[in-house]
């Protein structure tokens, strides 16, 4: 931001924008890697269970793989939870 | 203790005159899980060859298959039922020969009958659905068949139209459609045929009937109505029958079931035209009892012995052996992968862990009572032995969920008066009247990896267990050195971060005096461990250096014990401030009738919100910490896939000897 902008802004209205801002980078940090983790679990989810109805024994193992890309949303809230507070 | 029942190898040897009664203490013991004889090239087993079923078990086949039959017209599932008194086996063979096929008989000419109306029914129906065009017509419908000089048109229709020829004609409109039934000189009909056509016409057959539809209709009606009076009539005889021969019914197929067991178990094993031998696995401590009981019902004249078990040849199935209070959680393991009999068998730490995690997650005591109600309550409805296991688990944690629910200060979402959270808190500030200090999510995250890393640290500590049990040899001292460099890894990233930053429930080494060119001694120690574990992870096997991220994300993964359990707080607070701050509070300054209805509204909303919420909970808490077991901690330790201890036998529920 340059200087001249700023000029009429109030550092009250500067901070409630600052934290505004926060919470925005905290909603996409968590909806983007949310959208990502449904996309990578898509597929999977759908073979796993194809995989479980032909063999039972298998559903310790794909659930496994399953859960996998469920890091990246952990990551995107563990982000936003440094974020917030 | 981790360690599953100890098994021994047994070896049971006979003349073939022997193998009844073998077989018979074989299976009231309920010890002996046979291992089935293959036929192959084995010298010791040179001649033998796999054996015949005792006589009588195609008759035994033959009676049960009829028997189901029955049960399954009845739906009878043995769960369904508790045992009352047993039966005795004499009394109840003689009862399978008089009373069976009478009951067996009936059942069948009542399902033949019920079949045979079921069908009538059927074909009622259609015929009145092909009636109901013609209802409105008053016309005998024997009168549209049979004309040799003229042809009947019957079907819907588009619109009225002119056939343009001498012709007789009943037109009417309905939702359904436009109907029309002509009737026109034969000579005319391909004539009217191509008109009809063009009006988009659609023949229906005329039936063949005596009298006006209508008449038929209400004919057929009542012929119904007569059917389906007859049908309920049926099944009100079918359920008197089930109630009134259900417990002998399951008595009966429990006893079938095991004379046809006993009966097919000789195809499991070895033998000659004189002798037979069995090979299978007893638990070591009641081997002697097998071992007595077997020489006591051939006076001597069956020999069986245990014999010497060679590691990665015999594999011997696996039973856990675990405390009553663990016992639930094999459920858990079961749904997993059996662990191998060589494997240490992780049931007690997780049956330990699995309810704090829940707890922690959906730490709340109003919930944990709702879930403890439900746990309780289900246990008069779910009959089955798994399913009793998976309540057994649900009461756990639902119990330990209260606990943590005081150790948060949480009710429903709300704080609980007088008494300040333990734990770090949790109380977020919804609806914004309260202000205050919020939640200390700092002070949880770190709660969380500190969870993580002691848990990933016990997985890998198991891990080299595992590895020293099993393995032989230099890739022994590999994978062990290999386990322990991961965890030399993990401390180390965490003594160097110690080193740099100072953290809220962690070690603070920021303020160590500089030794060697700036660097303190902790961050040296740090990057010595991070190195030496990252050797030592090499030097087993070189693809796993690509896992090394996973340090780090399988610690992190743990902090869905904050976000998942904050989600939930989250959600009961935002029910509490939707059904109490926003319609309950302002009708209560001054009452008025859309008021009180306002304040039932408001009711409602508090009591579905929280139902939906324990519900959430229950599957949120339950799934992620089940994950976090099975992929955060199993993974490094744990393989399974071990053989099921299946000894030859059936539980007797209604039966005895």
């Amino acid at each position: 931001m340059v200087g001249e902008e700023l000029v009429g802004l109030t550092p009250e209205m500067i901070e409630a924008s600052q934290a505004g801002m926060k919470a925005m980078a905290a909603a996409i940090a968590v909806g983007s890697t949310g959208i990502a983790t449904g996309l990578a679990e898509m597929t999977i989810g759908s073979a796993a269970v194809g995989a479980t109805a032909e063999n039972k024994d298998v559903f310790g193992l794909v659930l496994l793989l399953t859960v996998i890309p469920e890091t990246i949303v952990i990551f995107g809230l563990v982000v936003a939870l440094l974020l917030l507070f | 203790m981790l360690t599953p029942e100890q098994m021994s190898k047994v070896l049971i040897a006979g003349p073939k005159d022997m193998m009844s009664p073998v077989i018979a203490e074989l299976h009231r013991q309920r010890l002996f899980h046979v291992e089935d004889f293959v036929e192959n090239d084995q010298e010791e087993y040179a001649g033998y060859r796999i054996g015949t079923p005792l006589e009588g078990a195609g008759e035994t086949s033959r009676e049960i298959l009829r028997l189901r039959s029955v049960t399954g017209a009845f739906s009878l599932r043995p769960d369904d039922l508790d045992p009352k008194a047993r039966v005795r086996k004499s009394q109840l063979m003689m009862q399978i020969e008089q009373e069976l096929p009478g009951i067996e008989d009936e059942v069948e000419a009542l399902l033949s009958r019920r079949m045979a109306l079921e069908n009538h029914v059927k074909e009622i129906e259609q015929k009145i659905e092909a009636l109901t065009p013609f209802s409105e017509m008053r016309t005998d419908l024997s009168l549209l068949h049979g004309y040799r000089t003229l042809t009947v048109f019957a079907g819907y229709i588009g619109k009225k139209i002119d056939l343009g020829v001498p012709s007789e004609e009943y037109y009417s409109e309905s939702k359904k459609g436009n109907f029309l039934v002509a009737v026109v000189p034969v000579e005319c009909r391909q004539d009217v045929e191509r008109k009809l056509l063009d009006a988009q016409f659609q023949p229906v057959p005329v039936p063949d009937e005596p009298g006006p539809a209508k008449e038929r209709i209400s004919v057929y009606t009542v012929q119904l109505e007569a059917d389906r009076k007859d049908l309920e009539e049926i099944s009100t005889q079918i359920d008197a029958l089930k109630s009134r021969h259900s417990e002998f019914l399951v008595a009966c197929d429990e006893l079938l079931s095991i004379e046809a067991e006993k009966a097919e178990v000789p195809l499991r094993f070895a033998t000659t035209d004189h002798a037979f031998i069995a090979e299978g696995w007893v638990p070591t401590d009641v081997l002697d009892s097998l071992i007595e009981g077997v020489t006591r019902v051939t006076g001597g004249r069956a020999y069986v012995t245990s014999l010497p078990t060679e590691p990665g040849k015999d594999i011997a199935p696996m039973e856990y052996h675990n405390v009553s209070f663990a016992k639930p959680s094999q459920f858990l393991i079961d749904v997993y992968s059996r662990p191998k009999y060589n494997e240490l068998d992780p049931t007690l730490i997780v049956s330990i862990v699995f309810p704090i995690f829940f707890g922690l997650i959906l730490g709340d005591v109003g919930y944990g009572l709702m879930l403890l109600a439900m746990s309780l309550g289900l246990r008069k409805i779910i009959k089955g032995e798994e399913g009793r296991m998976l309540l057994d688990v649900l009461r756990n944690a639902s119990i330990s969920s209260i606990i943590f629910g005081f150790l948060y200060s949480e009710f429903l979402g709300f704080p609980i008066p007088g008494l300040p959270p333990l734990l770090p808190s949790r109380h977020l500030n919804i609806g914004g009247g309260e202000g205050g200090h919020g939640p200390a999510v700092p002070e949880l995250m770190i709660m969380t990896v500190w969870i993580g890393v002691l848990y990933i640290t016990v997985g890998r500590i198991l891990g080299i267990i595992n590895h020293a049990r099993q393995d032989h040899g230099s890739h022994r001292t590999k994978a062990i050195l290999a386990n322990l460099g991961w965890i030399m890894v993990m401390w180390g990233i965490l003594i160097m971060i110690w080193s740099y930053f100072s953290m809220p429930l962690m070690l603070d080494l920021t303020q160590a005096e500089p030794v060697v060119a700036g660097v303190s001694l902790p961050t040296i120690i740090g990057a010595v461990l991070l190195v030496l574990g990252i050797i030592f992870i090499a030097r087993d096997s070189a693809l796993e250096m690509v896992e090394l991220p996973t340090i780090l994300s399988h610690v992190l993964s743990f902090a869905r014990i904050v976000g998942v359990g904050l989600s939930s707080v989250a959600i009961a607070m935002v029910v509490n401030f939707i059904a109490i701050g926003l319609i309950i509070e302002p009708q209560l300054e001054h009452f008025t009738i859309i008021g009180i209805v306002a304040i039932i509204v408001g009711v409602f909303v508090f009591l579905l919100g929280h139902l939906f919420n324990a519900i959430l909970g229950l599957l949120g808490g339950g799934l992620q910490s089940l994950r976090l077991n099975y992929v955060e901690f199993f993974t490094k330790f744990y393989k399974g896939g071990g053989k099921k201890y299946n000894p030859f036998g059936m539980k007797r529920r209604f039966t005895e000897d």
